[in-house]
């Protein structure tokens, strides 16, 4: 017997929020080991506190993996849906979060930094990302989007002594609440003209009342739309990105520019299939109706997305050609990435949509492996962030030259690498639905990456100078992250279908949501 | 008598003020007035819905909106005055180490 309208129990509540419950729980516990702890030394309290969020993020990982991947159960009174959608990307953000808090160990060593807050607040943000996810309600994606926000915007703080990180924090802090204060505008509006803040039940209401192409919604949508694109740092909401990503700390920087951003894509498609245009493979005859009233919606969005992607591809490429500094160089990088996983939203077919899953996965070990070698060199070259800083590396340290040429190769898309499946899925997903001129553009946009990725990897290999630094020390854990991702990203490039056909179902999954 | 549409125009130009606060002004506390400008619109526009739909979620709302950006300018304030100790000013012009 339930007062709520849907069959509530603590099982039910488990299988939907089971990787949620399990975050919070992990945080909590986080909290009070690190109070329990208080009578030891800040170092040796921050090891012990890093082990614990690597082994619940590492458990947590695989429950959702293997538990509820299995029994996906759609709602819990209309909030949270945890739909193999839902799973595939909450599971790319642990991943992230999983690689990133292995590389933190060292990290926060180096810097001196090493307070046992760092993690608690990741483990926060994870579940901010996670929740933000998994909600099918607008007023709850607004309140995780800040959950998740507010605790990133104090891991980039998170080097007080460091003004960059600062400054960082600030800007990212600037936008990040402009953009959400658009969302939340929109979900407003959304709210005033069908009543409801689920996006289903508002895909229903106004194609019911046909309202689906009036002023209201349109404006709802563009609002809804800027507010996304802040976070997914697309082209012309890009401009807080560089700044961000170079000035936070490097670990924070892989987690913000891979986790938060497969956050905001997941959303995005999740908000743009099942309110704008629902894809319902499955829903009777009363679907059909909505369907057709809302594909009209697409005339509208698509055009505007057609831009935004190919400003986005052009603009990221062509502006990291003339970066000096590597980690602004990849923030570069991601942005344009973003424009080739948005060319796989605009064709809006299964392929494009589970290739867009694909890209996030291999876009996650690319990057955070990039910047998890960027920052060992760093560290223990004593500050080695310029171009210039990289010649003769490939001779100093053969192992993470070469690591990270494979990353860097994955980005530019060249087989055998999971970068270079990626960039095929969307790319043909995007040909198929007629976009030719968008996918050559792409193409063309693609060897300007060519240029400035193979330029670092000359850098490496081709040039000697002798810096007489005395290497310090680089951490087993981090090495063990980056060749996690190494292994991820040659896996997914020399066998992709595993990893393909898992993105296929996951993407079938948001039709259960409507 | 006040329409609904008085107060969608009213909050609109509420945002459009923040929006435009937000772009131009260039001292950071005048950017965390001008966010919350606009935060505050949007919770105008969701009381007047509600009042209009003759429910209360809309309300409800608003007051997860409080929380949310009361919650949002702690951590703002926070990382500003640690900014603050470093630059000795609160023009953003002033934070430009991070360039191209």
């Amino acid at each position: 017997m339930s007062n709520f309208g849907f069959p509530f129990s603590l099982e039910h509540l488990w299988q939907v929020c089971g990787g949620q419950v399990l975050l919070v729980v992990a945080g909590l516990v986080l909290i009070i080991a690190d109070m329990l702890l208080m009578d030891r030394d800040k170092q040796s309290r921050c090891g012990i506190i890093s082990w614990i969020t690597i082994a619940s993020l590492a458990a947590i990982l695989l429950h959702l993996v293997f538990r509820q991947w299995d029994s996906p159960t759609v709602v819990l009174s209309g909030v949270f849906s945890a739909d193999r959608f839902s799973i595939f990307v909450s599971a790319i953000v642990l991943l992230s979060a999983l690689l990133a808090s292995l590389l933190s160990i060292g990290y926060l060593k180096n810097n001196r930094a090493a307070n046992s807050e760092f993690y608690i607040l990741l483990v926060f943000a994870v579940y901010g990302t996670v929740a933000f996810i998994q909600s099918v309600d607008l007023l709850m994606m607004f309140i995780t989007l800040e959950i998740m926000s507010i605790a990133v915007y104090a891991l980039a703080a998170f080097l007080k002594e460091c003004r960059q990180s600062q400054e960082a924090a600030l800007k990212y802090f600037f936008l990040g609440s402009f953009g959400s204060a658009f969302f939340l505008f929109g979900m407003a509006l959304l709210y005033g003209f069908s009543g409801s803040v689920n996006i289903s039940v508002i895909a229903r209401s106004i194609s019911a009342n046909g309202l689906f192409t009036q002023a209201p919604v349109l404006i709802a949508l563009c609002m809804i739309l800027v507010g996304l694109f802040f976070k997914m740092a697309m082209v012309p909401f890009h401009m807080w990105t560089p700044d961000v990503y170079e000035g936070s700390p490097s670990v924070v920087t892989g987690f913000m520019a891979t986790a938060v951003k497969a956050a905001a894509f997941g959303v995005f498609i999740k908000v743009l299939f099942v309110t704008f245009t629902p894809l319902l493979s499955q829903g009777g005859n009363s679907a059909n109706s909505i369907t057709a009233n809302l594909v009209a919606l697409g005339a509208y969005w698509k055009p505007v997305l057609w831009w935004t992607a190919l400003l986005t591809m052009f603009i990221g490429n062509l502006l990291a050609v003339s970066q000096k500094n590597l980690k602004r160089m990849l923030a570069y990088s991601s942005i344009a990435h973003a424009g080739y996983m948005a060319l796989g939203i605009l064709a809006a077919n299964a392929e494009g949509r589970a290739g867009v899953l694909f890209y996030l996965v291999a876009y996650t070990l690319m990057t955070l492996g990039a910047f998890g070698v960027l920052y060992i060199i760093d560290g223990v070259e004593r500050r080695a962030q310029t171009l210039d800083d990289y010649k003769g590396i490939g001779f100093k340290y053969p192992g993470l030259a070469f690591l990270m040429s494979l990353f860097l190769v994955a980005m530019a898309g060249l087989p055998p690498t999971a970068g270079f499946v990626a960039k095929f899925y969307v790319f043909a997903a995007a040909i198929k639905e007629g976009y030719m001129l968008l996918a050559a553009l792409g193409i063309i946009t693609s060897v300007f990456g060519l240029y400035y990725y193979l330029r670092v990897i000359w850098m490496m290999y081709m040039e000697t100078v002798e810096r007489d630094v005395v290497p310090a020390d680089m951490g087993a854990p981090a090495l063990v992250a980056i060749v996690i991702a190494a292994v991820g990203v040659m896996y997914f490039g020399v066998l992709p279908e595993s990893l393909s056909d898992m993105a296929q179902v996951a993407q079938q999954g948001l039709a259960a949501i409507f | 008598m006040a329409t609904l549409n008085y107060y969608i125009v009213l909050a609109s130009i509420l945002f459009g003020l923040g929006a435009v606060g937000f772009l131009t002004r260039r001292n950071a506390l005048i950017l965390f007035m001008s966010v919350e400008l606009m935060l505050n619109s949007v919770n105008m526009i969701l009381v007047a819905f509600s009042n209009f739909r003759a429910e209360m979620a809309g309300q409800v709302m608003v007051l997860f909106i409080f929380a949310v950006a009361a919650a949002e300018v702690a951590v703002g304030l926070a990382i500003l005055i640690v900014l603050f100790r470093h630059v000795k000013s609160v023009n953003v012009n002033k934070f430009n180490v991070l360039k191209w």
